[in-house]
């Protein structure tokens, strides 16, 4: 037998060369595997294969050693060693049926578990090993065109406990492909139960025919189970195909995300946004750099809301709460304005839009926010505004300088009465019986003299005076009427008949009586200026006013004037736009802003018997309002 | 001659300085009457008494200027006296150049208001006499026949007898005759006192025009 063996081993016989291939083979895989887990310590599908290839190859090498056996104690040795390794791939398939797979019966797990292992127990307490209890002499057979050793003796009867345990396996592995393949998963059940269920089939019933010695041949399980593992192997790396492609994916989509993110923080950056989201579930809020810059935070400080809050303008933060409050009321979404008074007292203008977003039960849960900083349009806001505040201001002076002389007058008449009458009382009481009725009638005309002055003086004051718009009911004949009563001496002194038309029973119209005054004033004075560009003729301005629907009260300015050339009748409420020599081309367009800010239309137009007619309509102050 | 007191007529549309303005011109002891435009003055102005107008410059529908105007074209132009609130140039001109006795800012003071009423009162009642004198004279001058007329002109023109008798082609007797029948009904001594006369009466006012260069 040595020679017979070195001459095979020189030749490398057929068998050496199969066995120590799936030796290989299998050490391969098992290290592979081995690996893999190493380096995901989850992949237990990978070790338990590594397992049950180490198994496969260990037992291979006890089969190669058993067909070389010089004695039937070698061979007895080798395979009661050989059955540590079988205990381990029969324990290492269930173990990764049951991970692989997600099936089986776990009782029916455990039960070929508990076989084999009371069979690995009996294996070393019971005979030779557990499948003879001795051999008694080895026999030898021609295996792939060579002499090798069979074991032959007395079997040990306690070997039904190991096939026992090969049965209930199969049957566990059977069911869990079933299992699988119910469940849709086929090509899982095929590939992995049934070359599972189809090796170990054909090997479990190779074996015992062998070792109760029906057929004589030697045991080449391990062929078979080269067989599985190679198909597990095949089957586990299309799985590590598939984790590198989804991992090439996951790192593909990282990439586009990282992409997104980069461009998102370039737009953040260019618009000077600052961004911000506050978990309410935690407590917590994160913010970009930008964010912290702009509302004071170094970029480590811890943002709190307190902290936050603690630098919004006293003013604002009120209306802030507010909004937050009604976003998460409504659809979720708010926009704002508010003052930041940062540490050294800088006051920022910030626009904040944010969103909230709820859980399942609608309880919100985060609020994400962007933030800008709006000081500058703010402040330009502001200023537009002074300028245009300015402007009017500056139009109504105007105005009243052209009215000065009137204005002289109005004011004059009531101080020479009060002059005049202190002079007559003063001769009076030089009288030796003084008429006292008479002194008394005096005094009551000076104080009413006086009176009259002082609205004079108060009209003039409201006209100069910048003010905002303080709407409330408006009488529509008091208003035309004091007006009218304002400029009445101013036309008398340029020849220009004054005519008022109001109509009986109008309604309050809503708006600012002193702004609206300004607009008449402006349109009277309009209207004698026009008046004075033509040589003779009727002098006349009509000032009417007159209910214009259920709602609107017109009034409208007319004047026997050359009119307004038709091509300027659409920029004539422009600002800077004039037809008067000296003309700013203000009051006009001050008259059109007061009249849109009270609701109202402004427009021009010339009347069919000559003459323009400036005309405006106004809203009518609403029950209630 | 029994004249009726002059009465100071104020018109102002402005109804309370018009009462302060009367009470403080009685108080003076001038005799007002009131009225707030222009129309109403024409209207109820008496045709013949003594007086004077104090009347606002400035009015609806018929202001001063035109009021006085108006009151030159009537028999009885009494002296018009301007109140304006604030005096401006162009106006007071105008006002001044038709004849206005003056122009007085409404707060002027008491005494210049009251020196310019006292002022126009007399003036009035000055044009008032030469008015009446005139009417006197010019009935006295109605009595005279065309051709005593057409005499008289040749007599204040400094002609002699003998020129008149050549001019009118009639004998120079008859113009003694002419000329004593003259003197008689216009009660006149003589040629300088007829001249004189007729010069006051306006009569010949072209000759009236060119008779102080002849002489």
């Amino acid at each position: 037998m040595p020679l017979d063996r070195t001459a095979t081993s020189n030749s490398m016989s057929p068998i050496t060369v199969i066995w120590s291939m799936s030796v290989s083979a299998c050490l391969t895989l098992a290290g592979i595997h081995l690996l893999v887990w190493v380096r995901n310590r989850n992949a237990w599908a990978n070790v338990l294969f590594s397992l049950t290839a180490f198994s496969t190859a260990a037992w291979a090498f006890c089969e190669l050693w058993m067909m070389w056996a010089d004695t039937p104690l070698q061979f007895a040795t080798v395979l009661k060693w050989g059955h540590v390794a079988v205990w381990s791939l029969v324990l290492s398939l269930v173990g990764f049926v049951r991970l692989y797979l997600k099936s089986g019966r776990p009782w029916l797990a455990w039960t070929a578990c508990g076989l084999r292992t009371s069979s690995l127990l009996l294996n070393f307490l019971t005979g030779q090993n557990l499948n003879y209890l001795e051999i008694t002499r080895l026999g030898h057979v021609r295996f792939l065109g060579e002499s090798v050793s069979i074991a032959e003796g007395v079997p040990n009867p306690w070997m039904l406990v190991g096939q026992l345990s090969l049965v209930v396996w199969l049957i566990f592995t059977t069911d869990a492909a079933v299992t699988t393949w119910r469940r849709g998963d086929r090509h899982r059940a095929l590939t992995v139960g049934g070359s599972i269920v189809f090796f170990a089939l054909v090997s479990s019933i190779q074996a015992p025919l062998v070792f109760w010695g029906i057929i004589h041949t030697p045991v080449s399980a391990s062929l078979f189970f080269t067989g599985l593992v190679t198909v597990m192997g095949y089957e586990l790396s299309g799985e590590a195909v598939r984790a590198s492609q989804l991992d090439r994916k996951l790192q593909q989509s990282e990439a586009g995300l990282h992409e997104i993110e980069e461009r998102m923080r370039l737009a953040v950056e260019g618009a000077d946004f600052g961004i911000w989201v506050r978990d309410l579930v935690r407590n917590e809020i994160w913010a970009t750099e930008k964010w912290r810059a702009l509302f004071g935070f170094s970029e480590t400080e811890r943002l709190e809301l307190d902290k936050i809050l603690e630098r919004i303008h006293r003013d604002d933060r009120n209306a802030f709460h507010l909004m937050v409050e009604k976003a998460a009321e409504g659809d979720g979404s708010y926009q704002t304005e508010y003052r930041l008074v940062l540490a050294g007292g800088e006051t920022r203008w910030i626009d904040s839009h944010g969103r909230v977003e709820f859980d399942g039960s609608g309880k919100p849960i985060l609020v994400r926010g962007v933030s800008h900083e709006i000081t500058e349009r703010k402040q330009a806001e502001h200023e537009s505004q002074n300028l245009r505040g300015e402007i009017a201001h500056a139009g109504r002076v105007s105005m009243m300088g052209q009215l000065a002389s009137a204005l002289a007058h109005e004011i004059s008449q009531p101080l020479g009465a009060i002059l005049r009458n202190a002079e007559a009382a003063e001769l009076f009481l030089q009288d030796a019986s003084p008429d006292l009725e008479e002194i008394r009638a005096i005094l009551a005309d000076i104080r009413k003299d006086d009176q009259r002055a002082g609205h004079v003086i108060d009209r003039m004051r409201g006209l100069l005076k910048r003010q905002d718009l303080d709407k409330r009911p408006v009488d529509v004949a008091e208003l035309v009427g004091e007006v009218v009563a304002l400029v009445r001496s101013d036309a008398t002194a340029r020849h220009v008949k004054l005519e008022l038309t109001v109509a009986d029973h109008l309604p309050p119209v809503f708006g600012d009586a002193v702004h609206l005054q300004q607009v008449l004033l402006n349109l009277i004075v309009n209207g004698m200026d026009a008046i004075d560009e033509v040589k003779g003729g009727d002098r006349r301005v009509n000032v009417s006013a007159s209910l214009d629907g259920p709602h609107t009260v017109e009034i409208a300015v007319s004047d026997s004037g050359p009119g307004v050339p038709a091509d300027k009748l659409a920029h004539i409420f422009d600002p800077f736009f004039t037809t008067k020599p000296r003309g700013m081309g203000m009051g006009l367009s001050i008259s059109r802003a007061i009249i849109e800010a009270h609701r109202g239309r402004i427009w021009a137009e010339n009347q069919s018997e000559g003459g323009a007619s400036f005309r405006f309509t106004l809203p009518i102050a609403e029950e209630g309002i | 001659m029994n004249e009726p007191t002059p009465i100071v007529h104020v018109v102002d549309d402005d109804t309370s300085f018009l009462t302060a303005i009367s009470r403080l011109l009685r108080a003076n002891g001038f005799s007002v009457k009131t009225y707030s435009s222009a129309h109403e003055f024409l209207a109820q102005r008496d045709a013949d008494s003594p007086g004077c107008v104090l009347a606002d410059l400035q009015m609806p529908e018929m202001n001063g200027l035109d009021l006085q105007s108006a009151l030159t074209e009537t028999s009885n132009p009494l002296p018009i006296l301007f109140l304006t609130g604030h005096g401006d140039i162009p106006t007071s001109v105008r006002a001044m150049r038709g004849g206005a006795e003056d122009f007085l800012e409404k707060r002027a003071p008491q005494k210049k208001l009251v020196d310019a009423v006292t002022r126009a009162l007399a003036r009035g009642s000055r044009e008032r006499e030469l008015r009446a004198r005139q009417r006197e004279l010019r009935a006295r001058f109605g009595t005279l026949t065309e051709r005593e007329l057409e005499v008289l002109s040749l007599v204040v023109q400094g002609k002699l007898n003998k020129q008149i008798a050549g001019d009118l082609g009639i004998h120079e007797r008859t113009v003694k005759l002419h000329r004593t029948a003259i003197t008689t009904k216009l009660k006149v001594q003589s040629v300088a006192e007829l001249t004189r006369l007729t010069q006051e009466a306006g009569i010949f006012p072209e000759s009236l025009r060119t008779f102080p260069k002849g002489q």
